[in-house]
């Protein structure tokens, strides 16, 4: 290998150099862009390295503008666009690969290196964990130490050196860079939106069909994390409100179209408010979640937020990033706790020709006169009978809730919450879908609690004369833990790759060992920690650290501070000008000026050697300073004038010799 | 595009120059590029450079990303430690004049810059020029406590004292996305001779009887004296030397005594005085160099400035010189 670099004339060596750079860059954008952009891409960065190592010319224009044209066409073909993220990020990293066929003067260069730092950042449309940065911090450093390599004029040093002064750069460049993070004025984007910016990421639907929301039980990853001031809930009470499904068609609930506005709503709270701030992860939908119930909207940065009839919180516009906002709830509290509901026809709406069975038997609930002894029935009816709780239920058909009711009697949220409400509104009583999150788990390495989306949940409202709607949970009285401590408790999970002997090493398993919950909440803790600080440092949140350190710095530190800073730099300035000297230099001065002082000063134009011949004939010198001095002098003046047969223990000698001057 | 930006480069080192410290003045002695001294703005590609962190800033904003905002930070700090750092690789250099040998006009002058690196900082890609070229010619790598010899050549065209342009030293290391650069104007000059006639008349010997080509003093052989400055090295007395200097190590010359009425004189006004001035000075300095390759002694005379016959370097230096420097009234 070493055969090889030292073998490679400088031009080679530079390009191989700045290939290994675009292939760190566009390595990890092989992930997302089609195969055979990345097969492409690959052949390309291939063909070029082969043409360096030959020795052989680039290819003619003439062969390039067709391929870069027929690529152009492959990205429409694909994408169906040009414009947008995802084509856009393609175009680029073929770009870059094209334009390494195509390089000349140095100005290419600098084309080349700069596009690879946007495509550094494209990157981050895909990827901002702790990995990503760390490949970001490398990938600077590769086109650091490529450019500079660029630079030489001569000598060029070893790949390690140039990697070294590219880490220094690096280094020095850190600090500045955090500074700029943490203070430089942040806006609110986005300033333009393109199309097909929206990730299609998952999340709470609108809908709940029977095996639709089993997709998000079995996901870890998290929706959204919570930070309670001040004692957080039970797990028990942390129902966060979503969707509210109203419209039944026999197979499938749905929003139905609000015709009725908010200006019914009433909400009646008690006791103290719970404030807490929730860390919204990026979603294609809408929803701002919050525990039952937000006494007042948050304010969401960014976004517009309404409240829906129903009691919803919802942004105007899909939360494509994550956002961060503020929260105050009441556990208690009473909603449109009239004496009669305007629309109350609404929530008793049954699709016609579905369910017989379970149509009459709500018919005959009627005749329990108070609504919640109705409720009661059906409650008792799911823990007395046997129902089952199981993310894996049998497929139902076309009677889902019949089929449920009364046959396979095992299911999970969506069925008992579906077949609750269809129940309900067989008994005239007003019921309806909501749906959202039910737990959280709280890391007890940072407070935060995170509430995944195998958290999602769906529970049911009845509405009762004077106390409005009430929350019943029919998933709790089959399973009741599913709601005292969380899905992980009632479920047992899939083993890792369907191996159960592997079960006990699954670090996301619950009942793992206790080193694996530890690590398991370190990692959390971790990437919360990052998800926080760096990829959602909000406008808001920088006030609130500036606010923060202005309080801090406020008072005698204003005055301090600043007279700290100059102090340092004057101090820096004096170490500096210190080290611009070479020590053998400022030890050749300092003789100079205590042979001055023994009557002895060198002339203005005179040498160290001449100055030597005439320290020699000095009578007026002591014997053994006179001797060191012109030793000093010799060895000085061999020093400066023959360069470079260094010697590493020069300024040593002279310091010694030094001592003997006087 | 290029003729524009290389206008406004001329235009800012105009600038520069006017309100550089003692500008205009020469540096005489060791001259360290100190903070005055030395200037620093973005190359082109340190400009494209800003508009990339333009171009990552509004895309870390438009789709909020956060690693995004690190990223266009990171990139900036990195500029703004290149700025440092290019400065930093040309300041505190020491500069120091060598020779100027003189030249004939026509030939290149050379003038010697040694640049001193008294630091701990290797300092690389160092470009040096006089500032009136375009592209710097010479460029150097000078490892810490050692020093870079340049050899900065001019074309001469006129006789009489040459006083090198400003040197423009300049760097881009590390990234090339700044340049600094920083001028000097050595104390040094360079005498021009003039420029020797080609195709000049032969010499203008003459004898007794005005015609006969006979070398002056040539005739008869008088002996040998000590090496005397000035002797020409033909008339060296070599047996002479083998006998009886061998020992003592000293030259000795043949010495001649010949009519010194066929002296070969050089005379600035025995020379028709139609001829043009410069065209005049050019035939004698071709003839002080014909007399000098043929080992003829001869007189000079140039307006107040007479030399009795001689040969030798020291004599024909005195010449030349008086013949660059005739009618220039810095003459010292």
């Amino acid at each position: 290998m070493k055969r090889l670099t030292t073998a490679l004339s400088r031009d080679k060596a530079d390009t191989l150099l700045l290939l290994g750079t675009a292939v760190l860059v566009l390595a990890p954008h092989a992930l997302h862009v089609p195969l055979w952009v990345a097969l492409l891409c690959g052949a390309t960065l291939a063909w070029r390295a082969a043409i360096t190592l030959r020795g052989k010319r680039m290819p003619p224009a003439l062969l390039l503008l067709p391929l870069a044209v027929a690529a152009m066409a492959g990205v429409q073909f694909s994408y169906d666009t040009l414009l947008g993220k995802d084509a856009g990020v393609a175009m680029l990293v073929l770009l870059v690969a094209f334009k390494m066929l195509e390089m000349h003067a140095r100005r290419d260069l600098f084309v080349v290196i700069f596009l690879c730092f946007f495509l550094v950042l494209t990157n981050f449309f895909y990827a901002q964990g702790i990995g990503t940065a760390l490949l970001t911090i490398a990938s600077v450093l590769l086109l650091l130490a490529t450019q500079l390599s660029f630079q030489f004029t001569g000598a060029v040093p070893p790949l390690r050196v140039r990697l070294a002064m590219a880490g220094r750069m690096l280094a020095f460049a850190a600090p500045i860079a955090i500074v700029l993070f943490v203070v430089f004025p942040r806006i609110h984007g986005p300033l333009w939106s393109m199309p097909g910016d929206a990730g299609g990421r998952s999340g709470l639907s609108d809908q709940m069909a029977p095996g639709q929301m089993s997709n998000l039980a079995l996901s870890e990853e998290p929706a959204f994390r919570a930070r309670f001031f001040g004692r957080p809930p039970l797990q028990s009470q942390l129902y966060w409100r979503g969707p509210v499904l109203d419209f039944f068609d026999g197979l499938t609930w749905s929003r139905g179209a609000s015709q009725a506005s908010g200006r019914d709503l009433h909400l009646a709270v008690g006791g103290d408010a719970l404030e807490y701030e929730v860390t919204l992860e990026p979603s294609s939908a809408r929803w701002v979640f919050a525990l039952e119930m937000p006494g007042e909207l948050p304010a969401v940065p960014g976004h517009r937020l309404r409240i829906s009839p129903q009691f919803e919180l919802m942004a105007t516009d899909p939360l494509g990033s994550r956002v961060r906002y503020r929260a105050s709830s009441h556990l208690d509290f009473a909603l449109q706790a009239g004496p009669a509901l305007d629309d109350a026809g609404r929530w008793l709406l049954l699709p016609y020709g579905f369910n017989p069975r379970a149509l009459a038997a709500g018919r005959e609930l009627r005749q329990l006169g108070d609504p919640m002894q109705r409720v009661e029935a059906v409650l008792r009816q799911f823990r007395e009978q046997p129902f089952q709780y199981t993310l894996a239920p049998p497929l139902l058909g076309r009677h889902t809730v019949d089929e449920f009711m009364y046959g396979t009697r095992s299911g999970f949220c969506e069925h008992y919450s579906g077949a609750f409400v269809f129940l309900m509104r067989a008994a005239g009583v007003p019921a309806r879908v909501v749906t959202g999150y039910q737990g959280g788990e709280i890391n007890p390495l940072d407070g935060f609690m995170t509430v995944r989306q195998s958290d999602a949940h769906a529970w049911a409202e009845v509405w009762i004369a004077g106390r409005g709607w009430q929350r019943i949970d029919p998933t709790a009285a089959v399973a009741p833990e599913r709601v005292r401590r969380g899905l992980d408790a009632s479920v047992p999970r899939p083993a890792p790759f369907g191996i159960e002997a592997l079960r006990g090493m699954n670090p996301f398993q619950g009942q793992g060992k206790a080193w694996m919950v530890q690590l398991r909440n370190a990692v959390n803790a971790v990437n919360n920690g990052w998800n926080q600080w760096v990829l959602n440092y909000t406008p808001e949140r920088q006030r609130a650290v500036v606010r923060d350190l202005q309080r801090k710095l406020s008072g005698w530190p204003l005055v301090v501070l600043p007279a700290a800073v100059v102090l340092a730099l004057l101090v820096l300035r004096m170490v500096r000008r210190r080290r611009a000297t070479h020590p053998a230099d400022a030890l050749y001065s300092t003789l100079c000026k205590r042979l001055g002082q023994l009557g002895l000063a060198r002339a203005q134009d005179e040498g160290p050697s001449a100055f030597a011949a005439r320290v020699d004939g000095a009578a007026d010198l002591a014997p053994q300073s006179r001797a060191a001095a012109s030793e000093f002098l010799r060895r000085y003046s061999a020093w400066r004038y023959a360069p470079p047969a260094a010697d590493p223990r020069l300024t040593a000698t002279l310091k010694s010799l030094l001592s003997q001057v006087r | 595009m290029a003729q524009a930006a290389g206008g406004l480069r001329g235009r800012l080192r105009r600038a520069t120059g006017a309100w550089l410290p003692r500008a205009g003045t020469q540096d005489a002695g060791e001259v360290v590029l100190g903070q005055r001294r030395v200037f620093i703005l973005p190359t082109r590609a340190g400009l494209g450079f800003a508009l990339l962190l333009a171009v990552l800033l509004v895309g870390s904003i438009n789709y909020t990303l956060g690693l995004g905002f690190g990223l266009t930070f990171l990139a900036l700090s990195c500029a703004l430690v290149d700025m440092v750092a290019t400065y930093r690789n040309l300041a505190h250099l020491a500069l120091q004049q060598g020779r100027g040998a003189p030249v004939f006009a026509g030939q290149e002058a050379q003038f010697e810059l040694q640049v001193f690196n008294r630091t701990r900082l290797a300092r690389y890609a160092i470009r040096a020029d006089f500032a009136d070229v375009r592209e710097a010619r010479h460029v150097a790598d000078i490892a810490p406590g050692s020093h870079a010899l340049l050899t900065l050549a001019v074309p001469t065209e006129r006789r009489g004292w040459l006083a090198p342009a400003r040197v423009r030293l300049s760097t881009r290391f590390p990234l090339g996305l700044f340049n600094a650069w920083s001028y000097w104007r050595p104390a040094t000059r360079a005498l021009v001779y003039p420029r020797p006639e080609d195709g000049a008349p032969a010499l203008p010997l003459r004898g007794d009887d005005g015609g006969s080509l006979r070398a002056p003093g040539h005739d008869d052989f008088a002996g040998v004296r000590n090496y005397q400055a000035g002797d020409s090295p033909r008339r060296l007395a070599w047996r002479q030397i083998a006998r009886l200097g061998g020992e003592s190590g000293a030259l000795l010359s043949k010495h001649f005594e010949g009519g010194g009425g066929d002296e070969l004189v050089l005379d600035f006004d025995a020379l028709p005085g139609t001829l043009d001035l410069e065209l005049r000075l050019s035939r004698l300095t071709r003839w002080v160099l014909d007399a000098e390759g043929r080992a003829l002694p001869y007189a000079f005379r140039l307006g107040a400035v007479r030399f009795d016959a001689a040969l030798g370097a020291a004599h024909q230096a005195a010449c030349l010189r008086a013949l660059a420097l005739y009618g220039i009234e810095d003459a010292a």
